[in-house]
C-alpha cells in the first residue's frame, strides 16, 4: 500500500522522525517497508524561471544555449539538452547548490566549453511526475522567481506490505494509530471516524431492501441532490496522485479519498439513474453488468450484487456499475456505505480476476463501527466541495456486526511464552492500553480487556501475547540455549544413508543432478522402472511441461543429459537421489525414494596420459552399482525392451527387488543429440538400504595358502554367464572358498571358434581352514567339479 | 701361495669393475667364492702350507676373501642405485596427474540442506519426513488457514484429481509428525520439497526446497526461539553474523516474525537479506492435531512450541551468489562442477 508522509501527517506530527526512522518503527512493528519514495523537491533552490531566448550550441545536434530569467534581475545562462520549449515557456530551474531526489547537487559548470549556470528540469528528475521526453512546462501565470516547493508540495512515499491480520493499517488514519501508539504521540483527536455526525434510520423497504444479511449485514445510503460534479480542488488531487490514483471527478474522488483515510470503501450512484430502490442479493445466474472498469461481467448465484430493483448496479465491494456512475452532469447522488461480507467479496472478486482498492479493503475485513462515520465524512466533503443538500438522515438497513469481544489476558502463560523475566505486568498493560485495548478487570492471574472495533485480530489471549511481543521487540528477549534429547526414526537412518550414496557418486566421479519433480506427459515415456499404478496428473497443471509428478527420475536426467550435449559436453555422469510417485491401483499415490544415475561418454577424461579414452558401456554401470554401499552384487532379470530402453532388466539381490538398468534406444539417445551410448540405472533406496543393515560380522583370516585351478570350456552363445555363476554357486566342495571369471572370447569372424560358440575361462580357488593343502587333494576336488560342470551345462571343457 | 693370493685379490677386483647385472655378480661370486670357486681353491692349499707361515698365509687369505666380498657387495649396491636413479631418469613431475574417473560434485542445494541438517542436529534435533501429496487439512486446516485463504486456490496451488494437493511448505510436516509422537519433548526438523503454482522464471520455481524446525514442550518460550535460530545462523553464517527478527504473520505461528541475516552479496555491501519465517506455534494448531489424536498430549493450555521454516534454493543463491535459481534444476555440469 502507498502512503503519503504528508497525509499521516494530518493525523500526527512526525516531523522529529527521519525517513530511515520511520522505516525502521514501521519495520519493527511488522509492517515491512518494501520501498520509499522522495517526491518533489524539499530544496527552495528549484525555482520558476522564464525562457527568454535560446540558439543552438554550434557543434551540437541536441544542445541550446538558453538565457533565462531567473527574477534576480540579470539573465542567467544554460545549456540545455530538451527541445520541447520556446521563448517565453516556464520552467523548473536548478540554482547551482540545489540537491534534486536521489542526491544529484547541481553546480556551474561548462557544458563543450560553455557556460551553464545551472539545470532546467524535467517533471522526472525533480521526482514529480513520468518522463514526458522534454521540460516541464509550467503554468505561465506563475510568478518568475518563485521556488518549486511552494508550488509543488514535497512528499515521501512508503510502501508497504500490510500483513493480511492488519486489516486496519490499510488506511492512513489506521497507520497513525499505530504509529501514536508506537511512539507515545497524540493523535489529532477530532479525526476518529467512528464518531457520527448524522442520525440514522431504518431504511423503508422500496429503499433499500437488505435480502442477503449474509453478505452485507450492514447497508447504508445517504441522499445528496443538487450536487455539482466536476474537477476536484487541487489538495484533494495531490493528495490521490501522491498514492498514484488518478482524479476523477470531485464526487469518485471524495469516495476514494475517504477510503484511503480511514479504510471504509464507498460507492456513490447516479441516483437519477437508478430505476428503483436499491436492492442488496445474489446475481441470477449468467446475470451481466458492465462494471466501471469498462468489462462486462457475467455473474453467477454465489456473487452479490446491489440492484435498483431491476438490474445489478454494483458488484458488492468490488466495483460499481458503468451505467449508474456518477458522471459530469450528475447531480443527485446515492451515497453508500456497506459491510460486505469478507469471504463472499473475496470469492467474487478472484472468480472475476477483478481486484480493486475496494475489494481489497472488505476481503481482509473492514471496521463495521465505522460504516456510518465514513458516509458521514464523505457527505461532508461532497457538501463542501460539490454543493448540493443531504437528507439529513441517513438510511440504514440491518445492523453493523460486533466482530470483536473481550479478550482474557493469561497472565502466566503470556509471561511464559515470551520468556522475558523482567518483563513487568504494568509495562505489559501499557503497551495495550496505548494501541487501544481497554483494561476492563485484572489480577495477577489474569485480565480482561476491551479490543476496539478496528482490530479485528484480536480474538485470544495469545493475540495480546503477540501485540506486547511485537512491541517490545525481540531484542529484549534473553537467547536461551535449549537442547533436549529427542528420539528420532528411521528418517534419520533414510536421511544418512542418502548421504552415504551421494557421497560415494560424488567420489567416483559423478555430478549430483537435481530435476524437477514435475515433468511432461511426454516424458513419462521415458520413465525407468515399472510402476505397477499409473501416472499422478495434476489437476490443474500450469503449462503442458509439467503435468504429472515424476514416475521416475530418468526422464530428468536423460533432458539434463540433452541440455549438457547441446552445450558441448561429451562425458556425462550424473546422478539424482529424490522421491518419484506411483499411482497405485485403489487410486493413492506412492511416494518412494530412488536413486538414478545417468553414464555416457568416455570412461575417464581426456588428458595427455589418454587422448581417447574408451567409451564407458553397461558393464561400467553395472559394476557401479555393485560398488555403492549396500550392494554386493547383483543379479539380472531381463525384461522387455521398448522404444526407449534395449538391455532393459530388472536387478535384483535375492528375492529383492533393486532396480532397474538399461541402455537408453540409440533412437531415443540421438533425439538427445547424445553422441556416446546413454545408460541408466534406477534405484530403490528402500532396497538398497536392507543390504547395508547392521555392523560388518568379522570373519577370521586364513592361516593357511589357498592354490588355484583354471578350467577353460566351450559352449553355445545362448547360454548365459548367470546359468554358470549359478552352477559354481551350486558346488558343494568344502574346499572350494571361491570362483572368478577371468576371460571370454567369442569370434563374430567364425575363424577361431564357430559363430555361436563362446569360450569362457574360470579360476577356482582352493584352501583348508586347518592345514596346507596337498596338490593331489586339490586336484580330486578340480577333476569332480569339472566333471559336475559337464553333466549339468552342455559344455565342452578344454584339457 | 701370498703371491697368488695378491694376484688373484687384483684379478678379481678388476674384473669387479667390467660387470654390469646381477647376473654377471652372482656368476663372479661363484666363480671365485663359491664351492669350487678360485678363492675356495686356493684356500683347500693352505693344509700344505708350512706351520710358520700358515699364520701369515691364513691372514692374507681373510684380508682377500674380505676385499673381493666387499668389493662385490660395493659393485653390488652401486649397480642397483644406478638402476634406481634410471628408474625415474626423465620423469617431468610438472606435466599433468591423472584425473582418475574425474571429480564429482554435490548438488548445492544437497550441501545446503546438509549443512543445516548437521548444524541442527548438533543442538539435538531429529528428522522427520511427510508426503509431498498431501491432504488439504494437513496442509491448511491444521494449521489454522482460513477455509477461503488465497493458498488454498487452485491458481496457488497444484491439486490432485481426488482433492489432495501437492504441499505448499514443509510445514505439513509439523502437523505429521505431532499425530504420531508418542511423548514430549518434539524437536524435528523436516528437509523437503513444497510446490507453489508459479511460472517459472529467474526467481521462482514450482517446486522448490525448504527445511522446516519445530521444538514442543511444557514451556518453550519466545526465549528458545531467539537462542537456537541466532545460535543456529551463526553456526551456518559465521560467528559474528547479525540476526534480526522482525514481527510479521503467518496462520499457524502467533507471534511470529521474519528473519533477515546481515550477509555480503559478492562484491556488494552488507545488507539485510530475508533468510526464514518462525514463531510460536499458534494454540490452534495444538488444539487442531489434538481433536485429530484424540487425547491431550499436546494441550493447547499445555504446551507451548516454536517453529521456523526457511528456502534452501534462495539461501544456497545467497550464499554462492546465484542469479537465477533455474541454474538449480537445469543441471549444467558447468554449473554444477562449480561447488
Amino acid at each position: 500500500m502507498q502512503v503519503s508522509l504528508n497525509w499521516l501527517s494530518t493525523h500526527l506530527d512526525l516531523s522529529s522522525f527521519s525517513t530511515p526512522q520511520l522505516s525502521d518503527l514501521l519495520t519493527f512493528a511488522g509492517i515491512e517497508v518494501e520501498g520509499i519514495e522522495e517526491k518533489g523537491v524539499s530544496s527552495d533552490k528549484v525555482i520558476v524561471a522564464q525562457i527568454q531566448s535560446f540558439e543552438p550550441l554550434p557543434n551540437s545536434d541536441k544542445l541550446s544555449i538558453c538565457q533565462v530569467d531567473d527574477g534576480s534581475g540579470s539573465l542567467r545562462q544554460i545549456v540545455c539538452g530538451a527541445k520541447n520549449f520556446k521563448a517565453g515557456d516556464k520552467v523548473p530551474l536548478a540554482l547551482p547548490g540545489a540537491v534534486l531526489p536521489g542526491g544529484f547537487q547541481i553546480s556551474e559548470g561548462k557544458l563543450r566549453g560553455v557556460v551553464s549556470n545551472g539545470m532546467m528540469c524535467s517533471a522526472k528528475e525533480l521526482g514529480i511526475g513520468e518522463d514526458t521526453g522534454g521540460l516541464w512546462i509550467l503554468d505561465g501565470g506563475l510568478p518568475v522567481g518563485k521556488p518549486l516547493n511552494q508550488i509543488v508540495e514535497s512528499d515521501t512515499l512508503f510502501d508497504l506490505e500490510i500483513t493480511p491480520n492488519r486489516s486496519d493499517l490499510l488506511s492512513h488514519l489506521g497507520l497513525a494509530r499505530e504509529l501514536a501508539a508506537l511512539t507515545g504521540l497524540s493523535l489529532k483527536s477530532e479525526r476518529d471516524h467512528r464518531k457520527t455526525t448524522s442520525t440514522a434510520r431504518a431504511a423503508k423497504a422500496d429503499e433499500v431492501a437488505l435480502e442477503d444479511t449474509e453478505g452485507c449485514p450492514y447497508y447504508t445510503a445517504r441522499v445528496i441532490k443538487g450536487v455539482k460534479v466536476g474537477p476536484s480542488p487541487e489538495w484533494l488531487k495531490t493528495r490521490l496522485e501522491s498514492i498514484g490514483l488518478r482524479p476523477i471527478n470531485n464526487i469518485v474522488d471524495i469516495t476514494n479519498y475517504v477510503m484511503m483515510e480511514m479504510g471504509q470503501s464507498l460507492h456513490c450512484f447516479d441516483l437519477d439513474k437508478l430505476q428503483g430502490g436499491i436492492a442488496v442479493r445474489r446475481a441470477k445466474e449468467g446475470e451481466k453488468i458492465l462494471a466501471l472498469d469498462g468489462q462486462e461481467y457475467s455473474l453467477l448465484v454465489e456473487d452479490l450484487v446491489i440492484t435498483d430493483g431491476q438490474r445489478p448496479v454494483a458488484i458488492a465491494g468490488v466495483m460499481g456499475g458503468e451505467e449508474t456512475g456518477v458522471v459530469e452532469g450528475s447531480t443527485n447522488i446515492l451515497l453508500e456505505a456497506a459491510y460486505f461480507a469478507p469471504s463472499t467479496v473475496r470469492r467474487t472478486a478472484r472468480r472475476l480476476n477483478l481486484h480493486s482498492d475496494s475489494s481489497y479493503r472488505f476481503e481482509r475485513g473492514i471496521d463495521p463501527q465505522q460504516v456510518h462515520g465514513g458516509s458521514d465524512l464523505a457527505t461532508k466533503l461532497i457538501l463542501e466541495i460539490a454543493g448540493g443538500t443531504a437528507e439529513a438522515e441517513i438510511r440504514v438497513a440491518g445492523e453493523a456486526p460486533t466482530l470483536v469481544n473481550d479478550v482474557v489476558l493469561d497472565e502466566v502463560r503470556a509471561h511464559k511464552l515470551l520468556g522475558i523475566s523482567e518483563l513487568k505486568t504494568e509495562e505489559a498493560h501499557d503497551i495495550l492500553s496505548k494501541l487501544g485495548l481497554i483494561k476492563k478487570s485484572g489480577d495477577a492471574a489474569a485480565s480482561t480487556w476491551s479490543i476496539p472495533s478496528y482490530r479485528l485480530d484480536l480474538l485470544r489471549s495469545v493475540d495480546l501475547v503477540e501485540e506486547i511481543a511485537r512491541v517490545i521487540g525481540l531484542d529484549r528477549v534473553p537467547a536461551k540455549f535449549t537442547a533436549a534429547f529427542a528420539q528420532g526414526d528411521g528418517t534419520d537412518k533414510i536421511y544418512d544413508h542418502a548421504m552415504q550414496l551421494r557421497q560415494a557418486l560424488a567420489n567416483r566421479g559423478f555430478n549430483e543432478a537435481q530435476t524437477l519433480r514435475l515433468i511432461a506427459t511426454g516424458q513419462t515415456n521415458d520413465a525407468l522402472g515399472n510402476p505397477t499404478g499409473g501416472l499422478a496428473a495434476l489437476k490443474n497443471p500450469l503449462s503442458e511441461d509439467h503435468t504429472t509428478l515424476r514416475p521416475s527420475i530418468v526422464p530428468g536426467l536423460l533432458a539434463s543429459a540433452a541440455l549438457n550435449v547441446r552445450q558441448g559436453a561429451d562425458r556425462l555422469r550424473l546422478f539424482e537421489i529424490g522421491r518419484v510417485f506411483l499411482k497405485m491401483p485403489n487410486g493413492m499415490v506412492r511416494e518412494e525414494e530412488r536413486l538414478a544415475i545417468l553414464l555416457s561418454g568416455p570412461v575417464a577424461p581426456s588428458t595427455w596420459h589418454a587422448r581417447e579414452p574408451k567409451a564407458a558401456d553397461i558393464f561400467d554401470l553395472r559394476g557401479l552399482v555393485e560398488s555403492l554401499p549396500g550392494v554386493s552384487s547383483v543379479e539380472i532379470k531381463p525384461l522387455k525392451d521398448n522404444g526407449t530402453f534395449l538391455l532393459h532388466s530388472e536387478l535384483k539381490a535375492g528375492n529383492r527387488v533393486l532396480g532397474w538398468i538399461a541402455q537408453v534406444h540409440p533412437a531415443r539417445a540421438r533425439a538427445l543429440d547424445a553422441r556416446t551410448p546413454v545408460y541408466v540405472v534406477e534405484l530403490l533406496l528402500s532396497a538398497l538400504r536392507q543390504g547395508s543393515a547392521g555392523p560388518a560380522k568379522f570373519t577370521d583370516l586364513p592361516r593357511f595358502p589357498s592354490i588355484t585351478r583354471d578350467v577353460a570350456f566351450e559352449l553355445s552363445t545362448d547360454v548365459s554367464n548367470a546359468k554358470v555363476t549359478a552352477f559354481f554357486g551350486s558346488v558343494k566342495e568344502p574346499l572350494l572358498i571361491s570362483t572368478a571369471l577371468f576371460d571370454v572370447f567369442a569370434d563374430p569372424s567364425g575363424t577361431k571358434l564357430p559363430k555361436d560358440r563362446k569360450s569362457l575361462a574360470w579360476t577356482l580357488t582352493y584352501r583348508a581352514s586347518d592345514k596346507t593343502l596337498e596338490t593331489a587333494e586339490v586336484d580330486a576336488a578340480h577333476s569332480r567339479i569339472v566333471a559336475a560342470l559337464e553333466k549339468a551345462l552342455p559344455v565342452v571343457v578344454r584339457r | 701361495m701370498l703371491t697368488e693370493l695378491d694376484s688373484l685379490k687384483t684379478e678379481a677386483l678388476s674384473a669387479l669393475d667390467t660387470l654390469t647385472d646381477e647376473a654377471a655378480l652372482e656368476a663372479f661370486r661363484i666363480d671365485y667364492l663359491g664351492k669350487k670357486g678360485k678363492l675356495t681353491g686356493l684356500s683347500a692349499g693352505m693344509r700344505d702350507v708350512p706351520v710358520e707361515q700358515k699364520k701369515d698365509v691364513g691372514a692374507k687369505l681373510n684380508e682377500v676373501r674380505d676385499a673381493i666380498t666387499n668389493g662385490l657387495a660395493t659393485r653390488k649396491e652401486a649397480l642397483q642405485a644406478a638402476k634406481d636413479a634410471e628408474a625415474v631418469a626423465g620423469i617431468d613431475l610438472t606435466l599433468p596427474g591423472r584425473p582418475g574417473a574425474g571429480t564429482g560434485t554435490l548438488h548445492p542445494l544437497t550441501q545446503i540442506r546438509d549443512l543445516a541438517v548437521r548444524t541442527l542436529r548438533r543442538m539435538g534435533f531429529t528428522l522427520a519426513d511427510g508426503p509431498e501429496v498431501e491432504t488439504e487439512w494437513h496442509c491448511f486446516d491444521a494449521l489454522n488457514t482460513p477455509a477461503d485463504h488465497p493458498a488454498r486456490n487452485e491458481s496457488d496451488t497444484f491439486y490432485m484429481p481426488d482433492g489432495k494437493l501437492l504441499r505448499t511448505h514443509t510445514s505439513s510436516v509439523q502437523i505429521r509428525t505431532l499425530e504420531t509422537v508418542k511423548a514430549l519433548p518434539v524437536r524435528i526438523i523436516a528437509p523437503g520439497a513444497a510446490y507453489r503454482r508459479d511460472e517459472i522464471d529467474a526467481t521462482h520455481l514450482s517446486v522448490f526446497n525448504q527445511i522446516e524446525a519445530l521444538f514442543v514442550d511444557k514451556d518453550v518460550s519466545l526465549a528458545d526461539l531467539k537462542g537456537t535460530l541466532e545460535f543456529f545462523f551463526r553456526e551456518v553464517f559465521g560467528p559474528g553474523t547479525a540476526v534480526r527478527f522482525r514481527p510479521h504473520f503467518f496462520p499457524f505461528t502467533e507471534p511470529s516474525f521474519e528473519i533477515d541475516v546481515k550477509l555480503e552479496a559478492k562484491g556488494k555491501e552488507a545488507r539485510w537479506i530475508e533468510i526464514a519465517g518462525c514463531g510460536m506455534v499458534d494454540p490452534a494448531v495444538f488444539a487442531a492435531v489434538s481433536k485429530s489424536r484424540g487425547d491431550d498430549l499436546f494441550h493447547p493450555d499445555q504446551v507451548t512450541g516454536f517453529a521456523f521454516g526457511m528456502g534452501l534454493d534462495r539461501l544456497a543463491m545467497i550464499l554462492h551468489g546465484i542469479s537465477d535459481i533455474r541454474h538449480l534444476i537445469e543441471n549444467d555440469v558447468r554449473f554444477l562442477q562449480q561447488f
